[in-house]
């Protein structure tokens, strides 16, 4: 029954074990959030120059997560998502504010991507995101930017704490020409219920099973947590996204999928979803051989994947199009019109999975754009 | 099979240290499978990892020892075949254990390869799928010395794309007929 959500108990939410700051960093109002949220928690002050000497080399990558840094973040926070070779590309924007995510997905690619430098890494210079995300945005009022801040972070696991959504908001909110897309595993949603984001941000999520949940992705909210985070967004006045990605082939998937998209749309109104995407599990022979180390059991190595001519392992060709294709009649059904998009796959696979192709880049985006 | 023995033929096939590691880091008797194996038919470096990763996937997915899926039938017996020599033995149980990891894929790989056969094209033509079928094309490669020739294989070709084994094969590449894992 549309709009019915379980009173459920929240997600645990993970706690660093320290926080270091780089100095300078104490003036950003992200270091009033963290020392506000965070009583209990010791702070550091480090140098820039020495804030990560003796932090990185030898340790694991789980461990690394355990401390916070807050650091300014000198590189371009705005840029273009890179997709993937040869692939449909979906006309995505990225603003990085964090680095590494507090939770241990077995199948994340920033195992591989951030291997040399995990630390968990949040940015101090709001300001300047804001400024380099302005002069971008304003001087092509013409044109429609989807940005997503999820792609080496999540959007928001580290909400409570840091408060980072919260500020930039009411930045993203003003603008006509963009959605701001804040994609998660997490439930941490209250701080964004009481703003307005006036149709310009929308709260997504990464969608599994439960099953895909408890084997393969630890440290975050179960299903119908997400659900219910969702479903407080939405009446909150949020657009609403999800991420079927990663779908996981193994047996009897088809039920726990069916079920999962049957659950979500009985819990959500289809008609405030801004789009569905569709992607499935996707590594590298390098990500590989890090799995395979980190989580040695997992039954994510076992699929029937190959080598694709973009570098990644996918589930072979004709049995990820007859998932792509089972996935969308159930979407379907359940929600006749809404936006479905495939992430990372070629012009063959769109046009066995949907009959077309987007003729270029800016088209799929376009598609996503809201009237403006 | 002692660990020595395994160093010294690691050593002496120039096999990468972390292979090596993985080697031995099995338990006796999968180590001691593969490395009769490998000094029977001197397996080098690349088919090494590649059985391996199948191997140790394969042991994970069925819950099999490693020793126990080498001593699968067919793949002792292509071991044992007096008529092969090394490098068939080697390419043979490479793809019977690639069958066994990807059986669904080798499956429709098999009945693509048994349609394009069925096909009965001349040795002119010739009907191909990309590795793994990514991409999902069928490569077509006409061999003419004269246009004569270029005309009689264009001809059967023509009369090759009606016939229901294409479209059976272009539903295959479309994955029309893509198969439920088998538990």
């Amino acid at each position: 029954m549309q709009g019915k959500v379980d009173r459920l108990q929240l997600m645990e939410l993970f706690k660093p074990e320290e926080v270091i700051v780089e100095r300078g960093s104490e003036t950003s109002p992200i270091y009033r959030n963290l020392v506000r949220a965070l009583p209990d928690v010791p702070f550091h002050m480090a140098k820039g120059d020495t804030l990560f000497r003796g932090a990185i080399s030898g340790v694991r990558f789980a461990a690394a997560k355990r401390k916070l840094y807050l650091t300014k973040y000198n590189g371009e926070f705005f840029k273009k998502c890179p997709g993937s070779e040869g692939q449909v590309c979906c006309n995505y924007f990225v603003i990085n504010f964090a680095s590494n995510c507090p939770m241990d997905c077995s199948y994340c690619y920033l195992q591989d991507y951030l291997a040399n430098n995990p630390e968990l890494r949040v940015f101090s210079n709001v300001d300047d995101l804001i400024a380099e995300a302005d002069r971008t945005l304003s001087r092509h009022r013409g044109d429609f930017f989807r940005i997503g801040t999820g792609e080496i972070t999540d959007s928001l696991a580290l909400e409570p704490y840091t408060g980072m959504v919260r500020e930039i908001i009411p930045y993203f909110a003003e603008q006509p020409n963009v959605l701001l897309e804040l994609k998660t595993k997490s439930d941490c949603v209250d701080s964004l219920l009481d703003l307005d984001p006036k149709e310009r941000v929308v709260a997504a999520w990464s969608m599994n099973p439960q099953t895909v949940i408890d084997a393969d992705e630890c440290g975050t909210a179960s299903l119908g947590q997400r659900l219910s985070a969702a479903y407080r967004c939405q009446e909150a006045g949020y657009r609403l996204g999800f991420h079927f990605d990663p779908i996981i082939e193994y047996q009897g998937w088809e039920a726990d999928y069916r079920e999962m998209i049957d659950q979500t749309f009985a819990t959500i109104d289809w008609r405030r979803l801004a789009w569905v995407s569709l992607g499935v599990l996707r590594d590298t022979p390098a990500l590989k051989r890090t799995m395979r180390s980190r989580f040695p059991k997992t039954q994510l190595l076992t699929g029937e994947q190959v080598l694709c001519p973009d570098g990644k392992l996918r589930y072979f060709q004709p049995l990820r199009v007859a998932m792509y294709r089972k996935m969308a009649y159930w979407i379907r059904r359940a929600a006749p019109t809404v936006k479905i998009y495939l992430c990372m796959e070629t012009r063959e696979v769109w046009e066995q999975v949907f009959g077309y192709a987007p003729a270029c880049e800016k088209e799929l985006g376009n598609q996503m754009a809201p009237a403006i | 099979m002692s660990e020595p023995i395994i160093r010294e033929y690691a050593q002496a096939r120039g096999v990468h240290p972390q292979t090596l590691e993985r080697w031995l880091s099995w338990k006796a008797p999968d180590r001691d499978a593969l490395a009769n194996l490998a000094l029977d038919l001197r397996i080098g470096e690349n088919h090494l990892r590649d059985l391996m990763d199948w191997l140790e996937e394969l042991a994970l997915r069925d819950g099999a020892a490693i020793a126990a899926i080498l001593a699968n039938g067919t793949v002792e017996s292509i071991a044992s075949d007096p008529r092969l020599g090394r490098a068939d033995k080697l390419k043979r149980i490479k793809e019977q254990v690639r069958r066994l990891r990807f059986p669904r894929l080798a499956q429709i790989e098999n009945e693509i390869r048994v349609k394009i056969q069925a096909l009965k094209l001349p040795p002119g033509i010739r009907l191909s799928v990309p590795p793994g079928l990514e991409g999902g094309r069928l490569q077509v490669e006409l061999n003419a010395a004269t246009s004569e020739e270029f005309a009689s294989l264009s001809a059967q070709l023509n009369q090759a794309v009606a016939k229901q084994e294409t479209q059976d094969i272009f539903q295959l590449l479309a994955g029309q007929q893509a198969g439920a894992r088998q538990g």
